[in-house]
């Protein structure tokens, strides 16, 4: 457990070591600035719904769940692979899954910094005197985190998977959009509202389980563990390529 | 410390390690020699744990590698042949985060951080980044991120590439301390480097182990033979100054090398230096004598011989030369002049072309600065009065009997 720990550390401090994190950040503190103030006067004031809006509310937070993990997490293996860090990481005295859940964790906090400006718009308002609800805030803001940690896994696997950090965002970033429009292919073959492809692919739909639950405030553990076991699969899986690495 | 057991390796359908067994004792310093591709840094993965195995067993501390691979990664410091580090960190981070793996407490990081760079030499760069380190200090700094946590095992393959001599110096210096206390086990194509601080030798040849041993042994058992260079005017009958050179006492073989302007060039293989009998027998026959030198092999000549599979080519030669070139027959026997310079005086004396006489082994005293002050030169000296009976009719074929077995080149032993 240690090892995941350092493993993070030096991860994170890897991310920040370098121009790409800074930029991501800039921008998306710029862009979710942007889009709130842009809420509030489209919804004549209503506080509530303009910062639902940065979380996952409107397609600008889906947009950066589809585009910044697969930059955060493309370097990850892959590079490491590359440099040859790599058999330096996998000699070291910590676990497979150590590593990736390190990686992982790193990756996903990130996100959490970056998502951390709703919070602060929050912060902003209730001085302003307008008070937010802040458990519905910070559950969505933590439904957020957790979303960004699915797809934080998902481009692990992509790292893990292939040769280069390229590759690796460009595949992660197909897969990320096939992801959230995979809900989609019941409506393309209009299956009716109770079918059988409805509701299995109901079982994969992330926007569905995130907006159904801690966007409304509602703390349900049927969503949470949807999540905790996505991201579980996939950080299982990236394990497994990372093993493989060995092998060839 | 190290046990390996019918360790065999594939890549696909390729074979990079087959079937290795060797063991290192506790404090042993081993060196891995081989050409490219040899499975040197594969079997070395393997004992890291970063690549599995095959097939077989190896063991580190008697440990599984594969089973107990963390106990096993905490028992070894392991500096790949790339030195792998995170180029965007500085020395000091970089080890810092080796010793947080191996779950050193802060206080003791704190301590053997400087300790460890201060013993590789690079103290001074503690807080550069690793990026803008010379190849050589990054080298160095692999090998205090190997030593960090104080293994009793270090597996380095290549540890001085990228250094520049008086590195490499200091490096040789370090190992040599280092092995007093751990089991080292390097990998490093500078031959003089192994040969400084490895007393055993671990030769791979596509895979396979194909010498290992002490060096000295190793070179003396496989590095081929000695052998006499000769090179002087010996006019125009070559077939019998060979039969001249073969007939010399512990003469195992002549070989012919050919002319080189107006001189002949042999390789008279023996196993003593034969330079004072050939330099009587030149005197005697009057050849003008242009070079008279001794060659033993070295760890280098064993390398290449196995590395470019010298053995099998050499025994390909042997095949076509003609035996008569390197069995002398008694009658050609050429007697040492025993009583002095005088050529013409043993050569012309008949009853010893008749009867083979036990000669005896005779050294001149040839220091240049003595000039033969302190000692009558008309007279040998023999080291050896007495006389060594010869066989009677025909002495055995004075070369050795052919090869049995294809791994050990001992053909050169006296049968």
């Amino acid at each position: 457990m240690s090892g995941v720990w350092t493993i993070f550390r030096r991860e994170l401090a890897g991310l920040f070591l370098g121009p790409l994190a800074w930029v991501i950040l800039c921008i998306g503190f710029f862009s979710s600035g942007y889009f709130f103030v842009l809420g509030l006067a489209a919804t004549d004031g209503d506080v509530m719904q303009s910062l639902s809006l940065a979380l996952g509310g409107g397609w600008p937070f889906w947009a950066l769940l589809i585009v910044v993990p697969p930059l955060l997490t493309m370097r990850m293996v892959s590079e490491e692979a590359k440099s040859g860090v790599l058999e330096f990481l996998l000699t070291a005295p910590v676990g497979d899954l150590a590593v990736i859940v390190g990686k992982l964790l790193a990756a996903t906090f990130f996100m959490a910094l970056l998502l951390s400006g709703v919070l602060f718009h929050g912060a902003l308002l209730s001085l302003f005197g307008v008070s937010p609800d802040w458990g519905a805030l910070v559950l969505g803001f933590v439904g957020a985190v957790l979303a960004s940690g699915l797809f934080c896994a998902l481009g692990l696997v992509f790292s893990a998977a292939t040769q280069t950090p390229l590759l690796a965002a460009f595949l992660a970033f197909v897969a990320n959009l096939a992801l959230l429009t995979l809900p989609w292919v019941a409506d393309f073959r209009g299956s009716p509202p109770g079918g059988a492809l409805r509701v299995a692919l109901r079982q994969f739909d992330v926007v569905l389980h995130y907006q159904g639950s801690f966007l409304r405030g509602v703390l349900d553990t049927s969503h949470v563990v949807f999540f905790l076991a996505w991201t579980a699969f996939f950080a299982f899986l990236a394990t497994r390529f990372l093993e493989a690495r060995r092998w060839r | 410390m190290i046990t390996v057991r019918n360790l065999t390796r594939k890549y696909g359908a390729k074979y990079a390690v087959e079937d290795l067994s060797f063991h290192l004792e506790r404090g042993e310093v081993v060196g891995f020699l081989g050409p490219n591709g040899a499975g040197k840094t594969t079997t070395m993965r393997i004992l890291a744990g970063y690549l599995p195995a095959t097939s077989g067993v190896a063991e580190v501390d008697g440990l599984d590698v594969l089973r107990e691979s963390l106990a096993v990664r905490r028992a070894i410091g392991y500096l790949p042949e790339a030195v792998p580090l995170y180029r965007e960190h500085r020395v000091r981070e970089m080890l810092d985060f080796q010793g947080r793996l191996h779950g050193l407490s802060r206080a003791d990081r704190r301590t053997r951080i400087p300790a460890v760079l201060e013993r590789v030499g690079i103290a001074e760069r503690i807080d550069s980044i690793v990026g803008t380190l010379s190849r050589g200090q990054r080298q160095r700094v692999g090998l205090a991120v190997a030593l960090l946590p104080d293994p009793k095992v270090l597996i380095l393959d290549e540890p001085t590439s990228g250094l520049d001599p008086l590195q490499r110096l200091e490096v040789r210096k370090l190992l040599a301390e280092l092995s007093s206390e751990r089991t080292v086990l390097l990998s490093s194509h500078i031959l003089s480097e192994v040969e400084a601080v490895c007393p055993r030798v671990i030769m791979l040849r596509r895979g396979r182990i194909a010498a290992d041993g002490r060096q000295e042994d190793l070179v003396r058992r496989l590095g081929g033979a000695a052998f006499v260079r000769f090179e002087a005017f010996i006019g125009q009958d070559v077939a019998a100054a060979t039969r001249s050179i073969a007939s010399l006492r512990g003469v195992r073989g002549v070989a012919d090398r050919g002319r080189l302007g107006i001189h002949h060039v042999f390789e008279v293989q023996a196993d003593e230096d034969l330079r004072e009998d050939l330099g009587a027998l030149a005197l005697q026959k009057g050849w003008a004598v242009r070079e008279l030198s001794w060659s033993r092999p070295t760890l280098e000549t064993l390398f290449a011989r196995i590395a470019l599979d010298l053995d099998e080519k050499e025994r390909a030669q042997r095949i076509e030369a003609p035996a008569a070139l390197v069995a002398p027959t008694p009658h050609t026997l050429i007697e040492l002049p025993l009583s002095g310079l005088s050529a013409t005086r043993a050569a012309s004396s008949p009853e010893k072309s008749a009867v083979p006489v036990a000669q005896k082994k005779v050294v001149y005293n040839l220091n240049p600065f003595d000039k033969g002050a302190s000692r009558d030169l008309s007279r040998p000296k023999a080291i050896d009065d007495a006389p060594v009976p010869l066989p009677p009719t025909a002495p055995a074929p004075q070369t050795a009997p052919p090869k049995s077995d294809g791994t050990d080149p001992s053909r050169c032993e006296r049968p």
